[in-house]
């Protein structure tokens, strides 16, 4: 609605330069689909969560990040590219999500979910407010409406870290949980290839470095508050390393390809990937 | 429980269950000019068509609870030039599973209003849908659903 505070607006979709569009469009794939692979491994919660509660809570949280990968994959959309091409016919391989959000579960570990939840909500929470100001309106225009749906997110995570943390038992699984996906979380910040340009023309208002640095600035601090130990030297320095697959330039565990298949199967199942035929091919024929 | 039992969840030193906290909406700011709910004012609509749309609008329900797209608030802009009509809508939440089917009710009510050749729908998500977006009308209707708004 208003302009941006600082620098030139973007303007609509069709407004755009090759770079920017370009810029735009690596920017928003990124976070669609950290978005839709979360939600589609939140779902695997359903009828499994440890209360009724926590179930219908993190269905939610899911339902609310499937609404997130929609409102970002239209922007794509306004380019021209369909559902159906970017998600549902894409190849595993277009994918640009952080490889946090597609690691499996282990078998009923709750602690894991509650864990991931708030490693990328702290994470969306800070990439939202550097969205605020987008040089680019059909971002900004989105950003407060997601912003009103993240908060209980955080909250449902960091009650249930508080609680799991409360005895030494579930400590253990929140710490197994820290020393696991920990790493994974920096994939967060690993820049796509057009980092340098979604900074330069304004789309995002801050480098994924300081994101980075707020975000340790929050997290660390949280869970050493709730007797976590976190890879940080005494003089606070963070001394974990990038796994091996990073998600952001198409890279992605083995995991991936499994879900993938999982989730697109039904849409295979029913042919949806052909073009409908209102009769049998006459060369087909006899 | 019964009439003449007092509140004794919401008591302070009532023992046992309490409320869940979470009972009411949250509240947002009403904010000037939405939403839309029919030509008002300086709007010029000489042949009537924009009545006739808010008409039809107030006929396309809400999928989940017995109360208009227009009394929800759900319609924050409306305009009509040469036939082409543009109806602005939001949804109240991002993940609704209904937003397919509103944009087309939407759209199909208001492309049968007469002088209307044909209707786009927008989504638009700013300013954001809260409560206050609900009319006058809507509020008691949402009140007799059960809501507490």
């Amino acid at each position: 609605m208003s302009d941006a505070s600082n620098g030139p607006s973007l303007g609509g979709p069709d407004d755009l330069s090759e770079r920017e569009r370009a810029a735009v469009s690596a920017l928003v794939r990124a976070m669609a689909d950290d978005e839709f692979v979360l939600a589609e491994r939140y779902t695997e919660w359903q009828v499994r969560s440890p209360t009724l509660e926590s179930d219908l809570a993190l269905s939610n949280v899911a339902q609310d990040e499937y609404g997130h990968a929609r409102l970002w994959y239209d922007l794509l959309g306004d380019f021209g590219e369909s559902e159906a091409d970017l998600i549902w016919e894409a190849d595993p391989s277009d994918f640009r999500h952080a490889t946090l959000v597609e690691l499996p579960f282990p078998d009923g570990d709750w602690a894991d979910a509650v864990l991931r939840s708030y490693l990328f909500d702290v994470y969306e929470k800070l990439n939202l407010e550097a969205l605020e100001d987008s040089s680019y309106p059909r971002i900004r225009d989105r950003v407060g409406k997601v912003q009103s749906e993240e908060e209980y997110h955080r909250e449902h995570a960091e009650n249930w870290l508080e609680r799991l943390c409360a005895d030494e038992e579930g400590r253990g699984h929140v710490q197994q949980a820290v020393d696991r996906l920990f790493p994974y979380a920096l994939t967060l910040f690993v820049p796509t290839d057009r980092e340098s340009a979604i900074v330069e023309f304004g789309i995002r208002t801050e480098p994924l470095d300081s994101l980075r640095e707020d975000w340790f600035a929050e997290v660390i601090p949280f869970l050493e508050s709730l007797g976590i130990d976190l890879p940080v030297t005494d003089e606070g320095v963070v001394e974990a390393e990038l796994p091996e697959k990073i998600g952001r330039r198409g890279d992605h565990t083995d995991h991936w390809p499994e879900l993938f298949a999982a989730f697109t199967h039904t849409y295979r199942e029913m042919d949806l990937d052909e073009p409908p035929r209102l009769m049998e091919d006459p060369d087909d024929v006899g | 429980m019964s009439a003449d039992e007092p509140e004794r969840a919401g008591g302070e030193d009532a023992p046992g269950p309490r409320y869940c906290t979470y009972t009411s909406y949250e509240d947002g700011e009403p904010i000037d000019g939405f939403p839309w709910t029919g030509p008002t004012g300086g709007a010029t609509d000489e042949d009537g068509v924009a009545e006739r749309i808010a008409d039809a609008l107030a006929d396309v329900e809400d999928p989940e609870m017995p109360i208009s797209v227009l009394d929800l608030g759900l319609v924050y802009g409306v305009t009509v030039e040469d036939g082409q009509a543009t109806i602005d809508l939001t949804l109240t939440y991002t993940g609704c599973p209904a937003r397919d089917l509103l944009q087309e009710d939407v759209r199909r009510a208001v492309t049968d209003v007469e002088d209307v050749e044909e209707a786009e729908v927008r989504l638009v998500w700013q300013p954001e849908w809260t409560v206050e977006m609900v009319t006058e009308d809507g509020t008691e209707r949402l009140r007799e659903f059960g809501l507490s708004v």
